[in-house]
């Protein structure tokens, strides 16, 4: 067997899921399961424990889609990112989505992960996590008690990316002015680990920004906003000359944990073309 | 748990453990070994079945959370002696070299067709960016992919052309 002995808890709806999710010592939440059984097999190789209960929430069809409602977008937290990369819905600045599920690891991975999974498997270098901070999203948890918590995306991964309930959704608020640019780099050629992501989002109104984002992945912490760097494009207007500008106004400590100059470099180069494609 | 799955339109009841991974299941217990087992952690493609027609990899699937699902593998393809068009395909572009990942490759290659019939290199690149090929026959691959869809658009054509006489 490739697994350890676990038991498979087929919930019927996403309440009994929260239950569940309450209830059960010694478990994890199965979502696409591309990392759970994935990291799972590998634990066992080397000979560790691994939770002995497994909620699954692959049938749950309220937990599945993607829609658009009062200039919200609403993604569920069982939406395949395949799903979500061919959604209609993805227009505007919401596009810059698209580009991010494009870039997640390999096909079949793309039809088995989920949204949901992305954001909550609390590995430090999955993409989803800068650009839902960028793009001020939020996160909707459901309890035992079947009460809804709504926890920001930004703060979720200040607090270590702990899911207490069960997560279900994502909302985005959209709005005409916005403008978003996305960048990514993997580790190598041949290995798909993201090194970094950065996500620029803005309000830009004439050539003015305003409300701007900033959603960085180091890969080592959790994804966080470069607030000192937002404080500078929220002053200026846009340009030819922005992007190397604004790399004089980086909080550094986010780019140089653990980094390599070649990394911090990668960091610079990557801000400044997507500082620059948002002034085009 | 007793576990019923749709496999190749076939039902199965089986007595499966939770901890099972479809490939385990389909190989060591149905003797379906056309779907391969390589790396075992995602990385390669060889042991990717399609479910609900779309690609995904059998060795992160728990084979008892896939009932009510449509599951396909190789075996499921050819009818009786007549090949699949993307198998076909495959044998008449030399695509083929040692051979071990071309079940995988088949298997992205026939969900992007269903739905795709004439895709586009990227398109092509993109579907199969899973399946790994240790010989790195690529370019056959992607002409049989193309191949494949052509004549499988063809025989719809013709099929319809048959239904509307």
């Amino acid at each position: 067997m490739l697994l350890n002995p676990l038991t498979l808890h087929l919930p019927k709806s996403s309440l009994e899921a929260a239950k569940l999710y309450k209830e059960l010592e010694d478990s994890k939440v199965l979502a696409g399961g591309t990392f759970l059984l994935n990291s799972m097999k590998l634990l066992k190789t080397k000979g560790t424990k691994t939770a002995r209960n497994i909620l699954s929430l692959g049938h749950l069809e309220d937990l599945k889609g993607v829609s658009f409602q009062n200039d919200t977008l609403t993604i569920k937290t069982m939406t395949r990112i395949n799903e979500l990369f061919e959604s209609p819905l993805l227009n505007g600045h919401l596009r810059i989505l698209h580009t991010v599920c494009r870039n997640i690891s390999t096909n079949p991975i793309r039809n088995m992960a989920t949204v949901g999974g992305n954001l909550t498997c609390r590995y430090t270098w999955t993409e989803m996590g800068a650009v839902m901070i960028a793009l001020d999203a939020n996160m909707h948890f459901l309890g035992p008690d079947g009460k809804e918590d709504i926890v920001t995306a930004e703060n979720f991964f200040k607090n270590g990316a702990r899911c207490e309930k069960l997560f279900t959704h994502v909302t985005i608020k959209v709005n005409s002015h916005a403008r978003c640019s996305y960048r990514r780099v993997r580790k190598t050629l041949h290995v798909d680990i993201p090194m970094l992501a950065v996500c620029v989002k803005t309000d830009l109104i004439g050539k003015q920004w305003y409300n701007s984002r900033v959603g960085i992945n180091n890969g080592v912490a959790f994804a966080q906003r470069d607030h000192l760097l937002e404080e500078f494009l929220n002053k200026s207007f846009s340009s030819a000359d922005l992007g190397k500008e604004a790399l004089e106004h980086l909080t550094t400590a986010i780019y140089d944990t653990r980094s390599s100059d070649y990394k911090q470099h990668i960091f610079r180069v990557s801000l400044k073309s997507a500082i620059e494609e948002i002034c085009q | 748990m007793s576990v019923n799955l749709t496999i190749n339109k076939k039902q199965y009841s089986l007595e499966l453990k939770g901890n099972e991974t479809l490939l385990e299941v389909l190989r060591d217990k149905l003797s379906m070994t056309g779907t391969k087992t390589a790396c075992q952690e995602t990385e390669c493609g060889t042991c990717t079945v399609m479910i609900n027609g779309k690609a995904v990899l059998s060795c992160i699937t728990l084979a008892a959370n896939v009932q009510g699902d449509e599951i396909t593998t190789i075996e499921g393809l050819a009818q009786g002696d007549v090949l699949h068009p993307v198998q076909q395909a495959y044998v008449d572009c030399g695509s083929v070299q040692c051979g071990f990942c071309i079940p995988g490759m088949i298997m992205s290659s026939v969900a992007l067709l269903e739905k795709k019939p004439e895709p586009t290199q990227e398109e092509i690149e993109y579907a199969l960016d899973g399946n790994i090929c240790r010989c790195a026959g690529y370019p056959k691959i992607f002409q049989a992919v193309r191949e494949a869809g052509k004549k499988m658009k063809n025989s719809v054509i013709a099929s319809e052309a048959k239904q509307s006489l």
